[in-house]
């Protein structure tokens, strides 16, 4: 069979298309044999493949990174909190009854009030 | 060469007959591996690669009032326990130099002996190590250390108000006080997670069976209590049971207009953060809501409130005290003797005589006697009115109820309610006592005795709606102008001396039996007293108790002083301005 056309099968858009214009159907010298377009089949689904992997893989990347930003969170939330725990020890009223600061004040006179 | 011209019995047409038949054994086992036993293999391959997590809610913080500011009273801080695998580690004497040297107080007395014992593989050697030790640990880089994230509340006021924070035990269970009342609150709701890990357990987004639900982290919680004045009415309780020699002590301090609690201490006492060390479990109880007892003559005062109420008595009405009285075959007697002779109603609540109150009571009835109309009137008062004797419902735990007992029961006779006229006879709670009062005081609003007045939402303090009296006209204004009149004229004339000048301070002194063994003891009793203070208005209501065992304590010796100290504080604290 060859391959160059020598029937043509002209539909109404083409026939618009082809209005006033010399057309010409070009045809590829390469041939191609059924084993060249196994071949070329599989290497497209290697690629497809390969571009799958790619994507789940950075998807993937992504995770880590969340996760590590996760971790860094829980660090600072962590830390946050012992700070507070901290600063409360720190400002708890036994820890103020007892600082140096609190030692050497004197007992408060009696309240009194100004009439207005 | 064309298969039509394989031969019939060829070797050629039997090798393609082999081959066709083990591709119908591949294709079938493939069908049932694939297809029928489907579902199967999807649920290994599920539990091999899905890891389903606990999001563990953070239990809610509680604070405590500082004036008008909410400070935090217990929070939550992450520890570690740290332990070991012994086959794993190669160089044990550096991991016990190390922990030693890093985390000497924590580790665990038989620390060596773990780190030695070669054929375990699994030994906890150190607790509650901080997360900084726990950071210079890993930093050694040796081998057989884990590390196990534990959750545990810290207090950082210590022992200030212990009773009433209650305590969260190692199941992460919230006992005793508004932990264990508000244990569900705090707590929170654990979420989950279901997701593809890696080898190293990270979650993957990857899957369609993803599932994160995220925690619900528990109620921050504002107690109405204020951290001062809870201070001050535990250092003025120390003081007084140093000073009387009592051994138990407590006091409870609430607002009047609107039973807020602002303050309740409790001797002995103890650290929630250090629970386990408690030898007397009898430590973790708040006595002022879960220890009824006969309240004594601080009860005069609803006695006479109610007889006032119902018009038939006055402050200055008189009655003839002979000291003794007589109800059916008892005898009844003051502890005050002298006062004998005609005297008013005043003046007997001013010596706490009980002959005036079964007076009152009798007049409640025929005037002689304390019949069904005076018992089911007095009832109604004491327990339907001012409450005595039911549960108040405050947000903390274990609150006993107490009793009045009914006209109805075979015991709710003359006898026994000539006897609840002065305060025996009957049990009842502080919180009870100290809520009736407050509706006896404030002009007749019973308001329900809370420890709660809001929650911290994102860091910004939500007070709860005003509370709203639970029940009005307990009894009528007038009644309640009279009954302060009367208390403060009571505290003046004996001791107004030690009250700052210029402002309105009442209340009533008690001193009830114990009953031990079925008996009253003659060896021991309660001193307690119930008072108010303020200018214009009542601001504060304040109960002392203080007893022990084989002590015979008084309401003016032992428990007044108490009740002056804090008294005076608070209106200096509370900035109220003397009256004019």
């Amino acid at each position: 069979m060859s391959n160059q056309s020598t029937s043509y099968y002209v539909n109404r858009r083409q026939q618009n298309w082809s209005r006033n214009q010399n057309t010409t159907r070009y045809v590829s010298a390469i041939k191609l044999g059924p084993v060249a377009h196994t071949v070329l089949v599989a290497l497209m689904i290697i690629v497809l493949g390969l571009i799958y992997v790619t994507q789940a893989t950075r998807t993937t990347g992504y995770d880590y990174e969340m996760q590590k930003i996760d971790s860094q969170i829980a660090d600072y939330d962590q830390q946050k909190s012992e700070l507070e725990i901290e600063n409360t020890r720190l400002t708890a009223l036994e820890t103020v009854k007892n600082s140096s600061v609190a030692k050497e004040m004197t007992a408060s006179s009696n309240t009194q009030y100004v009439q207005q | 060469m064309k298969p039509s011209a394989l031969r019939h019995g060829s070797r050629s047409r039997i090798l393609a007959a082999v081959i066709l038949g083990i591709a119908a054994i591949f294709v079938i086992r493939l069908f049932y591996l694939q297809v029928i036993q489907h579902g199967h293999y999807v649920a290994l391959a599920q539990a091999e690669q899905m890891t389903r997590e606990r999001i563990p809610a953070k239990r809610g913080e509680i604070y405590a009032m500082s004036g008008d500011s909410p400070v935090k009273m217990v929070l939550n801080e992450t520890v570690f326990t740290v332990f070991v695998d012994p086959s794993v580690i190669t160089k044990p004497k550096e991991v016990i130099t190390v922990m030693k040297q890093v985390a000497g107080g924590n580790v665990r007395d038989d620390m060596e002996a773990s780190v030695n014992a070669k054929e375990l593989r699994y030994r906890v050697i150190a607790n509650k190590v901080t997360r900084l030790q726990a950071e210079k640990i890993k930093d050694a880089g040796l081998k057989g250390i884990g590390f196990q994230a534990v959750s545990q509340r810290v207090y950082p006021e210590e022992t200030l108000a212990s009773q009433v924070l209650g305590f969260v035990d190692t199941e992460g269970e919230g006992k005793y006080g508004l932990e264990g009342f508000e244990n569900e609150a705090l707590k929170g709701v654990d979420g989950n997670l279901e997701t593809v890990t890696d080898v190293s357990d990270i979650p993957l987004t990857i899957g369609d069976r993803n599932v994160r639900n995220p925690a619900v982290d528990g109620k921050d919680i504002v107690m109405s209590l204020d951290r001062n004045v809870q201070s001050h009415a535990e250092k003025a309780l120390a003081d007084g049971l140093q000073r009387t020699g009592a051994t138990r002590g407590s006091v409870l301090i609430m607002n009047p207009n609107n039973g807020q609690v602002l303050a309740m201490a409790n001797l002995p006492t103890y650290n929630p953060g250090k629970y386990f060390e408690v030898q007397d479990a009898s430590a973790f109880n708040n006595e002022t809501i879960s220890a009824p007892y006969e309240p004594g003559s601080d009860v005069k005062t609803f006695t006479m409130a109610t007889g006032i109420d119902k018009n038939v008595v006055r402050a200055s009405d008189t009655f003839n005290n002979t000291d003794t009285i007589k109800v059916e075959d008892r005898t009844i007697g003051n502890a005050t003797k002298g006062k004998t002779g005609t005297i008013t109603f005043q003046t007997a609540l001013a010596f706490s005589l009980n002959t005036g109150f079964v007076t009152v009571a009798q007049r409640l009835g025929d005037g002689k006697n304390i019949n069904r109309t005076a018992r089911d009137t007095m009832y109604e008062y004491f327990h339907d009115r001012f409450r005595l004797g039911q549960l108040t419902g405050i947000e903390l735990s274990n609150e006993a109820k107490g009793i009045i007992i009914s006209p109805d029961d075979p015991d709710g006779n003359a006898v026994r309610y000539s006897n609840m006229a002065f305060g025996q006879g009957l049990d009842a709670t502080m919180v009870q006592v100290s809520g009736g009062f407050s509706a006896l005081i404030n002009g007749g609003n019973y308001f329900k005795p809370t420890i709660i007045a809001g929650e911290m939402v994102d860091g910004e303090f939500k007070k709860n709606a005003t509370p709203v009296p639970l029940q009005s006209g307990v009894i009528q204004p007038s009644t309640s102008d009279q009954m302060r009149e009367m208390m403060q004229a009571a505290r003046v004339s004996s001791f107004g001396r030690y009250d700052k000048q210029g402002y309105n301070v009442g209340g009533k002194t008690g001193t009830s039996q114990v009953i031990k063994n079925g008996q009253y003891s003659n060896t021991e009793t309660i001193g307690t007293y119930l008072g108010y203070g303020g200018a214009e208005t009542p601001e504060y209501v304040i109960m002392v108790s203080v007893s022990g065992d084989n002590k015979e304590l008084q309401g003016s010796r032992d428990a007044l002083p108490i009740f002056t100290d804090i008294s005076n504080w608070m209106l200096d604290y509370l900035k109220i301005q003397p009256k004019g």
